[in-house]
């Protein structure tokens, strides 16, 4: 239990606390020198706060400050009572319907569901009437009321619980089922209850001073919030300070208990919430608007994308090394430009960078991303404010992501979603939009195009999705298209119609430049004129495909190659180890501690060098690579 | 899509059977009898001749079939039966309340709604900055502080101290439309403070987790204003769950009204209910709660439908 606390976050401590003092306090409350909270003082009704009557008298000249504080204790007992005793019940009710279903879970859970399905205070109410009113009617309807919400946590629990290997293991083995229950499913189940169980104290209390208040409740002269505040609200004239003391006892002690159930909810089932909204476009990087001269003319044709020494880095991280580093590529008009690399190498990372998307924690330390506009002029992507670059995303830039599944937005219609893209940057009413939609839905060749736009996507099957994703990514004739991972989601059949597709465009639209982003060589050799091998942040190898593929010229391309399923006899060879974590980056030669061919000389870090017409290679011993 | 509906409406309706059912069993299975129970106030042990008077007024000398089927036909042809007070129509002191209990319930959600929903976006948008901790605490806050307490304490403050309001009471909408909706501010104000809490809670939280989705991204990559992703697709995907916590909390507060309407002075379906719980008045007590029960279920059946609309997978059978 102390190991228990001791784990538990400050949050939850600090609330603990504040809870644990209330129940304190109000356990003591006998012990403390307070006048009796019934005796009556007729004479001295109504007094105003003064020594030794710290919050003055109500209308029967009892003294308030004893009645909140013994009502603090009536409040207490009856919510955990109630809430233990229906803890008991719907804990033993949901174990049984979860463990044994059929017939049983018909009798406890859906039962209790019916139940559920009238409010609360009627419920309340009903069962008022029944038995008339007093503090033990209050505690086995209170009982009643939330039985049914523990028969649901505990039921759900237990059912997911009752799923896992080591309860059917037990079961197999003929272990009694009251042992299973009591002690592999329990315990389990024990997060949620205790969740359960600090909300509904939190909702007795609420349920009780209501009950009270209506003068349904705990009966007079018996001190309790909710009669208090029933009786102040006669005299509110006289003495309007009165009404406040129990509102503000009975407000604290359940904001108290509720603000200790958030927390431990958020302990006990902690989701990292990302935003893909508030992406961070990077602070350093927008100041460095400066053009390098001569670039341009390096090459023979026309450059769309020119990157130089891009670097990312993890915000909260700063002196983590960086997640890409350096990175330098540059993608001609009407050139395939493949970005090959195992998961993490930062190739995705890289993508998104392009287009300024990259998410929440991630940031651009240092470099330019060169890109020709339509109309010829050069604009630094790093250097644009959101609005210039939100202009540029899907006009000029486009991208067509991994998962096609989640990709669009499954409550419009595919059409709409093409549409939608066109309107944003082309000034054309929702027909025309609408007809171009089709258009393209018919270009990429989805079968039936005019009925596939008024479908929603969950009509649709994976390749359709991703056909109408590339339909949305190439609506307004874009200079670049990245692409990312777009077939590793997809059946291998579907997989080589998009990589045909893909041949397709670029045929009907020559100029446009495309990044494959792809960790399949095989795919590499079909599509791309270039390719540049990322690994652990940094670009190791790059050159024409047909030539990389034939020499390569650094040991971790060649590794890749070899790992590739060719032929019947050939055997495959995968790769030693896998790419490190950032942490663990090492500061040599990243690629070192996998590497076969590795030298003392490799625990340096070794910069991307020329080792051919076009080519170049990170590594001191690219000779010795067979 | 035809099948989904009938199958909620199906089983809607088998509920409300149940519910009646329910009631009528609860009534007949409660240890003593109800005739006796009712007489019986004060601890006083009434006369027999009396009790078997009642017996017979309440049909309670028949057997159990027979009466089950006499108040499942009664019901269904709109006849809750008479109050044992004053023998009035239930039905009719219902329909006379229940408008005004629905017109506080609508008010209060729509403010509700004009608060806690923009806000709540606007949290998960700004998730993590000074603003969402603020408004998330607050929210919290309002939450937590119970409903006749806010009541309590704003006629305290805008009727006692600030003089701007009346601290309560009624006039219908036709004699005097103003008096009327002035009346209307502070209880529907006071059930709004609490929806909003909810209501802010859920949107931020339901944005939030759309905002992570991978859709989210795509439409920033087609490049869409950063106004248009947030309505259009992170609040409209965030709908469904906003809708089903504000029909279940709409569907609460018909019987949650109870302490507003008190406080109030507003003649609703609750303080019906109350003045017939403290009577023990057992046919109104069963009339209210099966009216408010069907309504209930009505609410919810509603909202499965709207489903259907909001979210186009839902009601697909695949």
């Amino acid at each position: 239990m102390t190991s228990m606390l001791q784990s538990m976050p400050k949050p939850v401590k600090i609330r603990l606390a504040v809870v644990t003092g209330i129940l304190l306090l109000a356990l003591v409350v006998p012990l403390l020198p307070l006048a009796d909270p019934i005796a009556m003082n007729v004479k001295q009704r109504l007094t105003e706060p003064g020594w030794g009557v710290w919050l003055g008298r109500d209308e029967y000249g009892r003294d308030i400050l004893s009645r909140i504080l013994w009502g603090a204790r009536t409040s207490l007992a009856v919510a955990f009572t109630a809430a233990i005793l229906s803890a008991i019940a719907g804990t033993f009710l949901g174990l049984l319907g979860g463990y044994f279903r059929g017939v049983v879970e018909l009798v406890t859970v859906r039962s209790s569901e019916v139940l559920l399905c009238l409010p609360p205070m009627l419920l309340a109410l009903l069962v008022v009437t029944l038995l008339g009113a007093g503090s033990g009617t209050l505690i086995l309807c209170l009982s009643i009321l939330f039985t049914p919400g523990y028969v649901r946590v505990v039921y759900a629990e237990t059912l997911s619980v009752r799923m896992l290997d080591y309860v059917a293991a037990q079961e197999s083995i003929g272990t009694h089922p009251a042992r299973i229950l009591l002690r592999t499913i329990l315990p389990n189940v024990t997060a949620p209850l205790i969740v359960q169980f600090s909300l509904t104290v939190a909702a007795a209390m609420v349920l009780e001073s209501g009950l009270s208040f209506l003068g349904l409740g705990v009966v007079p002269p018996a001190p309790s919030w909710g009669l208090m505040i029933r009786g102040a609200r006669g005299t509110m004239d006289q003495a309007p300070l009165m009404l406040l003391w129990p509102c503000l006892a009975l407000s604290f002690a359940i904001i108290a208990l509720n603000s200790l159930c958030d927390a431990l909810r958020d302990a006990l089932d902690p989701k990292a919430h990302g935003n893909a909204l508030s992406a961070g476009r990077s602070v350093a990087a927008k100041m460095s608007n400066r053009l390098l001269p001569g670039l341009f003319t390096a090459r023979q044709e026309k450059i769309v994308l020119a990157v130089r020494d891009l670097s990312l880095r993890v915000t909260a991280a700063p002196h983590a090394p960086d997640l890409v580093r350096g990175i330098s590529l540059d993608i001609a008009a009407g050139e395939t430009v493949a970005l090959v690399g195992e998961s993490g190498s930062g190739k995705t990372m890289t993508g998104l960078a392009l287009l300024g998307l990259l998410p929440k924690g991630v940031e651009c330390t240092s470099g330019s991303i060169l890109f020709t506009r339509r109309d010829g002029s050069v604009a630094d992507l790093l250097s644009l404010d959101e609005a210039a670059m939100q202009a540029m995303r899907g006009d000029e830039i486009s991208m067509v992501f991994q998962d096609p599944g989640g990709s669009l937005d499954p409550v419009y219609r595919v059409g709409q979603q093409v549409a939608e893209g066109i309107r944003a940057h082309r000034d054309v009413n929702a027909a025309v939009a609408k007809a171009q939609a089709t258009d393209l839905l018919r270009a990429v060749g989805l079968p039936d195009p005019e009925q596939k736009a008024k479908a929603f996507p969950h009509e649709l099957s994976g390749g359709q999705k991703q056909r109408a994703m590339i339909a949305s990514a190439i609506a307004n004739g874009p200079r670049l298209l990245i692409a990312d991972e777009p077939t590793t989601a997809l059946d291998v059949t579907i997989q080589a119609q998009i990589i045909e597709l893909f041949g397709e465009l670029k045929q009907r639209d020559p100029d446009m430049g495309m990044i494959f982003v792809t960790h399949n060589l095989a795919l590499v050799a079909q599509i791309a004129d270039r390719i540049c091998v990322m690994y652990a942040g940094e670009i190791v190898e790059s050159g024409p495909v047909a030539e990389v593929f034939a020499a390569p010229k650094h040991p971790y391309t060649a590794a890749l190659i070899a790992s590739v399923p060719e032929g019947e006899n050939e055997r495959l060879q995968a790769i030693p180890g896998a790419v490190p974590a950032l942490k663990d980056f090492s500061s040599g030669c990243r690629f070192a501690p996998r590497c076969g061919l590795a030298q003392s000389d490799c625990d340096k870090h070794p910069d991307l060098r020329e080792t051919g017409k076009d080519r170049s290679s990170r590594c001191f011993h690219w000779k010795e690579v067979a | 899509m035809i099948g989904y509906v009938l199958q909620r409406t199906t089983v809607a309706f088998v509920l409300i059977w149940l519910v009646a059912t329910s009631i009528f069993m609860v009534l007949h299975i409660i240890p003593g009898d109800p005739a006796e129970l009712l007489l019986s106030q004060g601890g006083v042990s009434p006369d027999p001749a009396i009790v078997a008077d009642l017996r017979e007024q309440l049909g309670l000398n028949k057997p159990l079939p027979v009466q089950y089927s006499t108040y499942i036909t009664k019901v269904l042809h709109g006849d809750l039966g008479v109050s044992l007070q004053d023998g009035y129509p239930i039905v009719d002191e219902v329909l006379v309340r229940l408008p005004r209990t629905l017109e506080l319930i609508l008010a209060a959600g729509l403010i509700a709604m004009a608060i806690g929903i923009p806000f709540g976006t606007l949290a998960a948008v700004r998730s993590g900055t000074p603003y969402d901790r603020i408004a998330s605490t607050l929210a919290s806050i309002a939450i937590s502080v119970p409903v006749f307490v806010i009541g309590t304490l704003a006629v305290l403050v805008f009727a006692q101290i600030l003089k701007l309001v009346p601290a309560g009471g009624f006039v219908a909408f036709s004699e005097d439309p103003v008096k009327h909706l002035t009346l209307l501010v502070m209880p529907a104000s006071t059930i709004a403070i609490g929806l909003a809490g909810i209501l802010f809670r859920i949107t931020r939280n339901s944005v939030l987790e759309v905002l992570g989705r991978e859709f989210i991204r795509v439409a920033r990559a087609k490049g869409l204003a950063r106004t248009r992703i947030i309505i259009a697709h992170a609040l409209r995907n965030a709908l469904v769950p906003i809708v089903t916590v504000l029909a279940l909390q709409l569907g609460m507060l018909l019987g949650g009204t109870v302490l507003v309407e008190y406080v109030f002075n507003w003649p609703g379906l609750s303080g019906y209910l109350v003045r017939a719980v403290e009577a023990r008045d057992y046919p109104e007590v069963m009339g209210i709660v099966l009216v408010i029960s069907t309504i209930f279920v009505f609410l919810n059946l509603a909202v499965d439908l709207l489903y259907a609309v909001l979210d186009p997978r839902v009601g697909q059978s695949r």
